[in-house]
């Protein structure tokens, strides 16, 4: 009921005077839930990097003009890359959610001379400029203007 | 209210047993236990030492949450046995020793490796001219002391090591308690040893190996959150990286 | 590599904050209609024409969020692979991984430096 960790995991440097049976962790370790969703927002760095590579895309074909444009929007409709954008979109909410739940309580209590607000008022901060940056690029890029 | 609410209840433990002399590896060993109902999980294996089986080693002391000794895998999870109910187990309850630790006995780990990183962050007030006793004692204003006291409260129960994804997997890591513990210094009014500090905070052991998994302050028993410190540390640690270009320093 | 990237943590951590904390800001807004309204057809008629997307784009602050999102999702993805490839495969390749990884998210903002340069 037990799998190994790194076999050099929390040994010290000059062993004790009897032999140690190695680290190990219990067969749960990596699959319980708490667990399982820290991989999953690890694992969102892959559609990450992904939608990365396609702005890059998207700016090439920005700069090379209308036909480029056209063949890259009309690529973007098959069903493949709308499922990517769709989990893109997923990860970037999940990733928000989470950062901003552990975001506030990484701020030191002072940094020199400066103090951070409280954190549930950075908590709420955060959703505030999220939802407005979200506002402000949905009104430019959804043609309402300018 | 059951007629059986006062009763005993007979659980079956499933302990590691691991003597070094004799086994190649670890193996579990069951016991049965007649247990009462405010039982924790040290008392039934304080009562199996006692009275089923003597060669049982495990760690214990206080018996209330604030020496740290009794840090152990229950049913998968770091626990402090003395402060875990049975009340909150079914029938079978397993207890390993402390994950991600080598395992000099049954229940009882090796240490060794946390104190080598616990001292290596240097955990003690340091300042370039110690105060004279004539001139009084160090002050400090209640905010000064806010900015440390939570990461002060940490009993060395190891149970963030034993939950860590990261010391489970690279053997540098300084680990949970010890970046917070030397957060705590570095935040201290009174301490002037933060560019030390950063060094190692920055070096082999780095606390930017740390993923944020956050699961050290899920399991920490006395709210120190060491996630919390490690991310702080993270930033200082940068400015202080930054400033190292700026300022010019004695090393 | 491995000693390299120590040296280099400080730098790679402020990208990779930035990364997850602007590109996760601008990253929905920007999925919903260039990745998925415009496409297919659910905008306003003539939102992401051409001339319209190449206007906003062109446009020094629309330089900036393009150049935006290439780079701060390159770096925060290339950061959380490393993390968990490292816990996956061990941390003996993380030189190695993080190496590769972190090159890619670089190219990426050079080459990102260059396409919105050149729109």
């Amino acid at each position: 009921m037990a799998r190994a960790s790194h076999p050099q995991a929390m040994t010290p440097h000059r062993p004790g005077s009897t032999r140690t049976a190695p680290p190990q962790v219990p067969d749960r370790f990596w699959t319980q839930r708490r667990m399982a969703i820290y991989q999953l927002f690890d694992a969102t760095g892959l559609p990450y990097m992904l939608v990365g590579l396609l702005a890059l895309r998207v700016a090439f074909a920005l700069g090379r003009g209308p036909e480029a444009w056209a063949a890259l929007m009309q690529d973007f409709a098959h069903p493949l890359y709308v499922a990517f954008h769709v989990l893109a979109l997923l990860s970037a909410l999940f990733v928000g959610v989470r950062f901003f739940r552990l975001f506030p309580k990484a701020q030191p209590a002072r940094l020199g001379p400066a103090k951070p607000p409280p954190r549930p008022l950075i908590h709420v901060g955060l959703y505030a400029a999220w939802l407005g940056v979200t506002a402000i690029l949905l009104v430019v890029l959804g043609g309402i203007w300018p | 209210m059951s007629a059986d609410s006062g009763a005993m209840r007979k659980r079956t433990f499933v302990v590691t047993r691991f003597d070094p002399d004799v086994d190649q590896a670890p193996k579990t060993q069951s016991y049965e236990v007649a247990c009462r109902p405010d039982w924790k999980v040290l008392d039934a294996l304080n009562h199996i030492k006692d009275h089923i089986d003597p060669t049982l080693s495990h760690r214990w002391s206080c018996r209330m949450a604030v020496c740290g000794s009794c840090g152990m895998n229950v049913n998968g999870e770091p626990k402090l046995t003395c402060k875990t109910p049975l009340a909150d187990y079914g029938d079978v309850v397993e207890v390993a020793p402390l994950a991600n630790f080598p395992i000099v006995r049954d229940l009882v780990i090796e240490m060794d490796g946390f104190m080598e990183k616990f001292r290596s962050v240097k955990p003690w007030i340091i300042v370039a001219k110690e105060k004279a006793a004539e001139q009084g004692t160090y002050s400090q204003t209640p905010e000064e002391l806010a900015a440390y006291k939570q990461f002060s409260m940490c009993i060395n129960c190891m149970l963030c090591y034993a939950a860590c994804p990261v010391v489970a997997t690279n053997p540098h890591f300084l680990g949970p308690a010890a970046i917070a513990l030397g957060h705590r210094y570095n935040m201290d009014s009174r301490d002037e040893g933060q560019v030390e500090r950063n060094e190692v905070f920055r070096g082999e052991g780095s606390v930017f190996h740390c993923s944020y998994a956050n699961e050290c302050s899920e399991v920490c028993p006395k709210g120190v959150d060491p996630a919390a410190a490690i991310n702080q540390a993270k930033l200082l640690a940068v400015v202080d990286w930054a400033s190292s270009f700026v300022v010019k320093r004695n090393r | 590599m491995s000693k390299l990237l120590l040296r280099l943590e400080p730098v790679i951590w402020l990208l990779f904050g930035a990364g997850i904390m602007l590109g996760t800001m601008l990253l929905p807004a920007y999925l919903l209609t260039v990745g998925l309204g415009g496409p297919l057809g659910l905008l306003p008629e003539g939102a992401l024409a051409y001339d319209r997307a190449h206007a906003i784009a062109s446009n020094p602050l629309g330089r900036l969020v393009l150049l935006g999102l290439i780079a701060l999702p390159l770096w925060k993805g290339a950061h959380l692979l490393r993390s968990l490839l490292g816990e996956w495969l061990g941390h003996g390749a993380d030189g190695a991984i993080g190496s590769l990884l972190y090159a890619v998210a670089a190219v990426g903002s050079v080459l990102g430096i260059y396409a919105v340069l050149t729109l």
